[in-house]
């Protein structure tokens, strides 16, 4: 992260070969297409490089920022795109164990993903998979479950709540 | 909207399922409110480890070279300086030792009460201000050619107080704005916290903080970054708890002292 922010070509490099699969896999889920995950993963490399200065590693992992960086942008093309199809519900309960040849720092990544997320029951996965992946807001998910909106929101925070804990304690020496 | 508002927010929003209509709201109010911010960025975060469970896509092989071309080319050409890597927070903690060391409470002291009696000396306040931050303005990023400085002296709407602001305009760096006061009654406590924006022409308006405390000299020194252009943000403005505007000035380009001229 040090060279990025120094502007090394080799640390984006570096970075880049670490992090792009995790980068196109989220644009290839959310907005659909080969095209528009390539345009994804430029603008999150280019973000960054702009915002390096701003990444603060006693407050989270570089994956994690990115991975914001990159739904942000995802979602804002969304938004911005009408008629754009809404990309299919990935639950991570569908998703392998493995897959094919991952660098191991990618695996390492994807494991403690996994097993921070293992701290939710399968309602609460569910529920943030919908508004994650889908995009679906709490009254959406209110509504189609016949349920208070408060208690969405409700059960929203507090499944994201264990989820940064599960991160804290994973990060914890 | 108010924190507990927002905070019944956060949780769509990291998950980017707030609706526009009600986004726009919560970003307004995140712009300001530090401890929601963090909220906000912690949430962010959780669902963040979302997209790592993904199973991996691969990218086509030409695509690095193409993101490394991208990067370049939003760098202008070139890789950056390292020299100008210096982050944002670096450099408004270093602001405020640099502003916090130069005896401003001791220069003040026992003087207070005069400028409380004396208007016009309210004015020099501002002045003395002003002045106290060429010790700042040396320091390397204000020294630096590309960096624009904007410097002006608050003055007070009633007569109490005085102060001075200077913002930090970079093409590289996260810009920077800072603003003492001084003179402002201790005593009112009712007046706290105080508010501290600047403003633009078109009506834009960014928050530099809250005052919560006064020192003796019922003096204090706000600094913030901003991830955003500050060009164009000359008006600061100073407002009670009750929203009156108790000081108000704005900031001007100053030549960068010691530079070379062009």
């Amino acid at each position: 992260m040090e060279g990025l922010i120094s502007g090394n070509d080799d640390a984006l490099r570096t970075l880049y070969a670490r992090f792009s699969r995790p980068v196109y896999t989220m644009g290839m889920r959310l907005l659909g297409t080969r095209e528009a995950a390539e345009e994804l993963t430029q603008d999150v490399f280019v973000t960054a490089w702009r915002k390096a200065a701003r990444f603060d590693p006693a407050r989270g992992r570089l994956s994690t920022w990115l991975m914001t960086i990159a739904h942000n942008l995802a979602i804002d093309r969304l938004r911005r795109e009408t008629g754009v199809s809404r990309p299919t519900l990935v639950l991570v309960d569908e998703v392998p164990e493995t897959a094919g040849v991952d660098e191991e720092d990618v695996l390492i990544e994807r494991d403690a993903a996994m097993r921070a997320l293992s701290s939710l029951s399968e309602a609460e996965r569910r529920l943030l998979a919908r508004a994650y992946f889908r995009g679906l807001t709490a009254r959406e998910i209110a509504e189609a479950d016949g349920i208070p909106l408060g208690t969405v929101k409700t059960r929203l925070r507090s499944a994201l709540i264990k989820v940064r804990r599960a991160n804290e304690d994973k990060e914890r020496p | 909207m108010n924190c507990l508002a927002v905070r019944d927010q956060l949780a769509e929003q990291a998950l980017g399922a707030l609706p526009s209509s009600e986004a726009t709201g919560v970003e307004r109010h995140l712009a300001w409110c530090a401890a929601c911010r963090r909220e906000a960025e912690d949430l962010q975060r959780a669902a963040a480890t979302f997209a790592l469970t993904l199973a991996p896509s691969d990218p086509p092989d030409d695509l690095r070279d193409r993101v490394v071309d991208a990067v370049r080319s939003s760098a202008g050409g070139g890789s950056r300086p390292a020299r100008r890597a210096r982050s944002g927070g670096a450099l408004v903690v270093a602001a405020m030792v640099a502003v916090s060391g130069l005896g401003w409470g001791a220069v003040m002291a026992g003087r207070a009460e005069r400028f409380r009696e004396r208007a016009d000396e309210a004015i020099a306040q501002g002045n003395e201000a002003s002045e106290r931050f060429a010790g700042l303005i040396a320091s390397p990023p204000f020294q630096d050619p590309e960096n624009r400085v904007f410097m002006g002296t608050l003055s007070p709407t009633s007569g109490v107080g005085g102060g001075a602001a200077i913002t930090l305009i970079s093409p590289s760096i996260i810009d920077l704005a800072i603003v003492t006061v001084s003179g402002l009654p201790p005593a009112r406590a009712a007046a706290l916290p105080y508010t501290v924006t600047i403003a633009d022409e078109a009506g834009n308006v960014l928050s530099v903080g809250k005052i919560k405390e006064l020192d003796a000299d019922g003096g204090a020194r706000l600094a913030r970054n901003f991830n955003r252009d500050l060009l164009g943000f000359t008006q600061v403005l100073v407002r009670d708890a009750s929203g009156r505007i108790v000081m108000k000035g704005s900031v001007a380009p100053r030549a960068v002292v010691a530079s070379p001229t062009p």
